[in-house]
């Protein structure tokens, strides 16, 4: 069956997990996406776990391996005229260039957009930098703990619980993989109106730190309504809104609405509680959640977190289990909807992946081929005969 | 999604503490050429939207397709009024236009009132349908099949259209049937597990991570749809589950417990490779420094920076994995060099060595930063009931057809009238009739 970004033709210049997972959600629905890596060491996530037993190994990192199955993997030296010579010769003919070379080196690896742009005038680049393509800060370095600090995103995550404690960073590549989700976004509704309209291409300026800023929920708005602060450290705008010890575990528990949180204590075989002022709305019920919590608590130790759990299913409330991971690829729920894809490497071998995030009718997600070895593609999808590969790897240029 | 009372709570409604933001638009790089395009239509200007969505996730979907030109019409009742609208009342005072949350992700978008429980409602929101391109709802399941607009009903009066159903579960399932939130994502999909500081327990992350990361999504599924429609006529219908967007975000997790039977404990903000990998006390109170090595020259350069560049020689640093071992004497090396320190100085010192080091910024930081300010992230649109406030606007720039918020967020059936006259062509007379059958409320 067709994948709906079928034709749409996309080199991704390696650097790490943001402009991976732009290129991964393009390639899972279709497109054709070329990764471009630099000889020898290759992509950045290559180095980053997890590892089969701990081990670093280049060809088995499962982050490399979940963000470049579907790409084709060629490599090329962007700091060397022959090697950029090569990449443009791979961007007349392409719709989308992505990537996420720092703003002060994209010249020199030729992927500044006057260049790009004169090569080919239907060709989109999107750029994703940690501080944006321009503005007093843009050559700053980064990292992901960077991106999720300046987006303001660790002094709200934490606890007050531990209120000597750092900042904390939510795990994983959260705030890459946002830029990234938000690049593919961008670069398809710049695409979609390239066609509509008639027009050329254009050059999208993203920051990591200003999609961080965008997805804070109330942390700015805190500020500009009401001006407070938004930290670690504060109290909840509604409650119950928190994640309680039970028998055997952490159990999350919310009520968004005052319909839930009466469903709920009807179900504690507490409804009087409607009554009490002290929880007269979800707002006096965190103001008073010193009081609540310990009412609370008294009641998730006594039931396990399964017994929450289906008990919130059946009164329509959204409680939770903090799912382990062993717990995740077990799931009943996730193995009828056929989440979890498999798929088998020629070095990793045959390992199971996070699948579709979303099921289109009509146009499938699908996962066609493993990550690339790198290098894998270079001959091929440049054209060389076996002369000239010969004297490109013997000059280090793949 | 916490707050406490600022220090600087006495700040004015504008809280553009250096006056920058109001004066300088955004700054575009040397990348601006003349346009070459024939028209400065903005990308997706002629795409209509009906959104039915609610809550956080489907309007910060919708709120993309909005900041990328799309007429984005929210169908709204005041009988069932979005949560978001009762929460961060302005000035604290509580009011159906007034929340901060609705105001923050429905910029852009316009507002028309219909109450769904009727027949006629249901008529006009079909016919909405009829002459719009996307639709996308993220109500419990089988709510819109009561009303008659699921996906099968309304691909009869538009063939092509795409839809979007984003959902805690997803459409099929064992559990499609149950309802969730956003926050209820973090421990659901994992991530509350495996955020934490080491030996505590698991941690939420500040945000109802599970709402922007599917809406986020559901805006890429919406826009592939539409790539394929504008190249093959066809239209489609897109089931997305949240728990399932937030579980492509977790691979290291997910494939820990693959290879190796086990999934990565917490460890605060330790990387698994990488060190020094944390956030630093500086001088002032509750005032902390990012600082990152990937290499061993990043670590040299941080050695060099702190002045301390024999450190980089010392054998129980010397290597990335030498490093992860002497991880507590390398924290606490650095954190003492930090801690008597503004987190400004650290951050320029360790920046022009180029280590990758940035202030953990607060709300208050960020509304009065000259590097946002410079960029022109935040949005100061005077809203018809709130007055002119802070918020954030859109996180990316496009060089030949800029992009910028065009309105603030919609009063609760703002655009009632204009849409019904100019989308569906009704009369006053028509209009009026409406009103007085309670329809448009």
């Amino acid at each position: 069956m067709a994948g709906a970004l079928d034709g749409l033709r996309v080199i991704e210049v390696a650097g790490g997990a943001a402009a991976g997972y732009c290129g991964k959600l393009l390639a899972d629905l279709g497109a054709d996406v070329v990764k471009v890596e630099p000889p020898g060491v290759g992509d950045e996530t290559r180095t980053l776990g997890p590892f089969p037993g701990d081990i670093p190994d280049p060809e088995a990192s499962g982050l490399f391996l979940y963000l470049n199955a579907n790409k084709r993997g060629v490599t090329l030296d962007l700091t060397r005229p022959r090697g950029r010579a090569l990449l443009h010769g791979l961007l007349r003919d392409a719709d989308l260039l992505v990537h996420a070379t720092p703003p002060p080196a994209m010249t020199a690896h030729g992927l500044d957009w006057a260049t790009v742009h004169e090569l080919n005038p239907r060709l989109v680049e999107c750029t994703i930098a940690r501080f944006g393509a321009g503005g007093p800060l843009a050559g700053y370095h980064g990292h992901e703990i960077t991106s999720a600090s300046a987006g303001g995103w660790t002094t709200i995550t934490g606890s007050p619980d531990f209120p000597e404690s750092p900042p904390l960073k939510a795990f994983g590549q959260q705030a890459d993989f946002q830029a990234g989700a938000h690049a593919a976004a961008v670069s398809l509704g710049v695409l979609i109106g390239r066609d509509l309209h008639g027009g050329t291409g254009q050059h999208i300026d993203l920051s990591v730190q200003e999609v961080v800023i965008s997805m804070l929920e109330m942390a700015i708005i805190h500020h500009s309504y009401g001006g407070r602060v938004a930290s670690r450290l504060g109290s909840k705008v509604l409650q119950p809104w928190a994640m309680l010890p039970a028998k055997d575990g952490y159990v999350f528990l919310l009520c968004v609405t005052d319909d839930e949180w009466r469903r709920f204590v009807e179900w504690m075989g507490t409804p009087e509680w409607t009554e009490w002022e002290i929880f007269a709305d979800r707002a006096a019920r965190a103001a008073t959640w010193d009081v609540l919590r310990p009412l609370l608590e008294e009641w998730t130790m006594q039931h396990t977190v399964e017994e929450i759990y289906q008990g919130g299913l059946a009164n329509k409330l959204a409680f939770a289990p903090i799912s382990t991971m062993g717990d995740l690829l077990a799931s009943d729920h996730l193995r009828a909807r056929g989440f979890f894809a498999t798929i088998a490497h020629p070095h990793a071998g045959e390992l199971v992946y996070p699948g579709a995030p979303y099921q289109l009718s009509a146009t499938p997600w699908v996962l066609r081929t493993p990550a690339p070895l790198l290098g894998q593609h270079t001959a091929a999808v440049l054209g060389l005969t076996p002369e000239h590969a010969a004297d490109l790897k013997a000059a280090g240029i793949v | 999604v916490k707050a406490v009372q600022s220090p600087e709570s006495s700040v004015g409604p504008l809280h553009s503490t250096n006056g920058l933001a109001l004066d300088r638009g955004p700054v575009l790089g040397p990348w601006t050429l003349d346009s070459g395009l024939e028209t400065d239509m903005r990308p997706l200007e002629g795409i209509r939207v009906c959104d039915f969505t609610w809550v956080w996730a489907g309007p910060f979907g919708t709120l993309q397709l909005a900041h990328l030109g799309a007429d984005v019409i929210k169908i709204e009742s005041a009988r069932r009024t979005d949560t978001t609208r009762g929460l961060v009342p302005a000035d604290d005072r509580p009011g159906v236009n007034r929340g901060g949350y609705f105001n923050q992700y429905n910029q852009g978008k316009r507002s028309i009132a219909l109450d769904l429980g009727t027949e006629e409602g249901r008529d006009i929101a079909r016919r909405l349908v009829a002459v719009s391109d996307i639709v996308a709802e993220n109500f419990s399941a089988g709510v819109m099949q009561r009303f008659g607009l699921d996906y099968d009903s309304l691909r009869r009066v538009k063939p092509d259209l795409i839809m979007i159903s984003l959902s805690g579960y997803g459409a099929t399932g064992p559990l499609s049937p149950y309802i969730s939130y956003g926050p209820a994502q973090v421990p659901m999909s994992g991530l509350a597990g495996l955020t934490g500081y080491a030996g505590g327990p698991p941690s939420e992350v500040g945000i109802s991570y599970g709402d922007p990361n599917g809406g986020i999504h559901g805006t890429v599924a919406v826009l592939a749809a539409l790539w394929h429609r504008q190249r093959t006529g066809e239209g489609q219908y897109i089931d997305e589950s949240q728990w399932e967007a937030a579980l492509a975000m977790l691979p290291e997790g997910l494939l820990a417990q693959v290879l190796n039977g086990r999934p990565p404990e917490r460890r605060g903000n330790r990387d698994g490779v990488r060190a020094p990998h944390g956030i630093f006390p500086c001088a002032e109170p509750d005032t902390w420094v990012s600082i990152a090595c990937g290499s061993d020259a990043e670590f040299a350069a941080l050695c060099g920076a702190i002045g301390q560049p024999d450190l980089a020689l010392d054998e129980r640093f010397a290597t990335a994995a030498a490093r992860k071992v002497n991880e507590d004497d390398l924290e606490a090396i650095v954190s003492g060099w930090t801690r008597d320190r503004d987190r400004w100085d650290v951050t320029r010192v360790l920046q022009a060595a180029g280590v990758a080091a940035y202030p953990a910024m607060t709300s208050a930081d960020l509304l009065a930063d000259d590097h946002l300010a410079a960029r022109g992230l935040f949005t100061r649109l005077n809203h018809a009931e709130v007055g002119v406030r802070a918020h954030v606007g859109i996180p990316w720039h496009l060089s030949e057809t800029p992009c910028t918020v065009e309105r603030p967020a919609p009063l609760q059936g703002e655009h009632t009238d204009a849409v019904l006259r100019e989308v569906l062509h009704l009369s006053d007379a028509e209009i009026a009739g409406l009103r007085e059958r309670r329809i448009l409320t």
